[in-house]
């Protein structure tokens, strides 16, 4: 394959990426939802696309698979365009809206022979049982007789029946008991083990964690950070509350790395650490008589904070 | 080629379709068996409908002439120009709000994500609305042939089946109308709203044209002219209202697939 440098012909061209938008834009009237988003996706990429509540996750999601139209900029999916080409795109992809509404009349097994039928792969029904088998979900019962968890399952029954290049999920977890998100953790090991790729949004920085490879951040409409996963982690803030008899010396405290909001009041210290810091906040406080303490990971909106925090800083 | 949306939507109609079609074989049993009474003062009937003020009468008998006297005249007047366009409208602007009605209540988005063209889901849609109607059109057929002859009403079997196949083709044209609508708007509400508004608006175009001098142009217009205005009942099929109902279907159904291709799916 080496072909290096001005040969002539394009015999091998480098392979389409599976997700690739190019400033990616979209309004809802005045109100821009999505504003120049640019990413690519490769292939056996497990990519977490997190965001808090009304970022752009849904807007860009249902870009990708062209139920929108985008004001500006294109997706494709495997080189086929989003939007023009949504059929093709379709035919490569699984799908996992946010609040999965399904024709309640119908089983789950009705639904998913439907939908197999559409995709003229009369075999994912076979599939479709094995992996309903596997989430413990009766595909004989009314769709409108499911709770909410079973519901979900049936949504990413039907995503992943048709073994498809690219599974796109919006939301994956909600409603999801422990359990099942673990079996649903190791089927998009599976996914991407077969070469397949999974972009998924979440709001909840755990779930991202647990299994992406690398994570976008969305806010406001725009990509704000790519980061692979690691150095996300690093990033994180934790929240320390440590109840401490008698006086206290700030000093080794305030000289951690990346330590944020340091206080002490009525004998209690407070502060944010990143990850890589904690070590050295355990340390500073084995110095003193403990009484109580508590450590909380951050929740995405201080996950941002530190972001914006050491961006800010880069740029001074 | 197969057409898993209209199968799964034909499906999904099966059983409202049986009462429906129930319902018409009903009414026509009713109409028909009221009948010998009205037949026998049917004279009388038509001199006190005459004596109705004009706007009055050109309502109910949508400007045509009435005549209880015979049984067409009879069906045209009790059956046709009211109750049974009437019905037809409702079940078809029903079934042409499907689709409106999957984007509403929101199980679109996946019906969507399945490799089919939006333009053949709306087309597979817009096929069973119409094998709906014609499934109904059927009945009422067959309910006018047999309840008819039954009770000595001799209608005859063409000119039933030419004010059955009018009748349909006002149907689909108002459920392609229903169609258009939730393709523009993905509105359940105004995909209902609108067609029924229209239909109004169309039978009072038809039926006051015959006192309204200003309405007369218009006339042609409306739905209703084209499908009862002709008195199928009584003449036969008529070609040219045929055209132009089936030109103003695939028109509607065109711009229809057109707006739907173009637009955001609503969540």
């Amino acid at each position: 394959m080496g072909v290096v440098g001005g040969e002539a012909g394009v015999d091998h061209p480098p392979p389409d990426p599976v997700v690739r938008l190019e400033g990616l834009t979209k309004d809802y009237g005045r109100h821009r939802a999505l504003d120049g988003i640019d990413l690519t996706v490769g292939p056996g990429e497990i990519f977490g696309y997190l965001g808090p509540n009304g970022a752009g996750k849904t807007t860009t999601i249902r870009l990708l698979l062209g139920l929108l139209r985008p004001t500006a900029g294109r997706a494709t999916v495997l080189g086929l365009d989003s939007w023009r080409d949504s059929t093709a795109v379709h035919a490569r992809a699984g799908y996992l809206p946010g609040e999965p509404t399904m024709n309640g009349r119908l089983t789950g097994r009705e639904l998913v022979s439907y939908f197999a039928a559409l995709r003229r792969r009369p075999a994912d029904v076979t599939s479709a049982t094995g992996l309903a088998d596997r989430f413990d979900l009766d595909l004989d019962r009314r769709i409108r007789a499911l709770s909410r968890g079973n519901r979900q399952k049936l949504a990413i029954v039907q995503a992943f029946m048709s073994d498809p290049d690219l599974v796109v999920l919006d939301e994956p977890t909600s409603g999801l008991d422990p359990l099942v998100q673990q079996e649903f953790h190791q089927l998009l090991g599976e996914t991407t083990a077969r070469g397949a790729t999974v972009l998924f949004s979440s709001h909840v920085l755990n779930e991202v964690d647990r299994v992406a490879d690398r994570v976008g951040i969305i806010r406001q409409g725009r990509l704000v950070a790519v980061e692979h996963l690691a150095d996300l982690r690093a990033k994180a803030l934790h929240r320390v509350e440590a109840r401490i008899t008698g006086p206290v010396d700030l000093g080794p405290f305030r000289s951690l790395d990346g330590v944020r909001d340091l206080t002490v009041e009525d004998g209690v210290l407070r502060c944010g650490v990143p990850r890589p810091s904690l070590d050295g906040l355990i340390k500073a406080l084995g110095r003193y008589p403990v009484a109580d303490l508590s450590v909380t990971e951050a929740d995405l909106e201080e996950l941002f904070l530190a972001y914006y925090s050491e961006a800010s800083a880069d740029a001074a | 080629m197969r057409l898993s949306v209209f199968a799964r939507t034909a499906r999904d109609q099966r059983r409202s379709m049986v009462a429906w079609a129930i319902g018409l074989v009903l009414l026509v049993g009713m109409y028909v068996g009221v009948y010998p009474s009205v037949k026998g003062s049917g004279s009388s009937f038509t001199k006190l409908i005459d004596q109705m003020p004009k706007t009055f009468r050109a309502l109910f008998t949508t400007g045509g002439g009435v005549d209880f006297t015979t049984p067409a005249g009879y069906l045209n007047t009790e059956l046709l120009t009211f109750m049974g366009p009437m019905l037809v409208l409702v079940y078809a602007i029903g079934a042409g709000s499907a689709l409106a009605g999957e984007e509403d209540r929101g199980t679109l988005d996946l019906l969507l994500a399945n490799p089919i063209g939006r333009a053949r889901v709306l087309l597979e849609k817009f096929a069973a609305l119409a094998a709906g109607v014609a499934v109904l059109m059927t009945a009422l057929w067959l309910a006018l042939l047999v309840e008819g002859s039954a009770a000595g009403m001799d209608v005859p079997l063409a000119h039933a089946a030419a004010a059955v196949l009018h009748l349909g083709l006002l149907g689909v044209e108002f459920g392609a109308l229903a169609l258009l609508v939730g393709a523009l708007t993905g509105r359940l509400a105004l995909a209902r709203a609108v067609p029924a508004g229209v239909a109004v608006a169309a039978y009072l175009v038809n039926g006051f044209a015959s006192i309204v001098s200003w309405l007369g142009p218009i006339r042609a217009s409306s739905p209703f002219y084209q499908y009862i205005g002709r008195d199928p009942l009584r003449t036969g099929l008529s070609p040219t209202a045929v055209l132009v109902s089936v030109l103003s279907i695939a028109v509607l159904v065109g711009l229809a697939t057109a707006s739907f291709r173009r637009r955001d799916v609503l969540t």
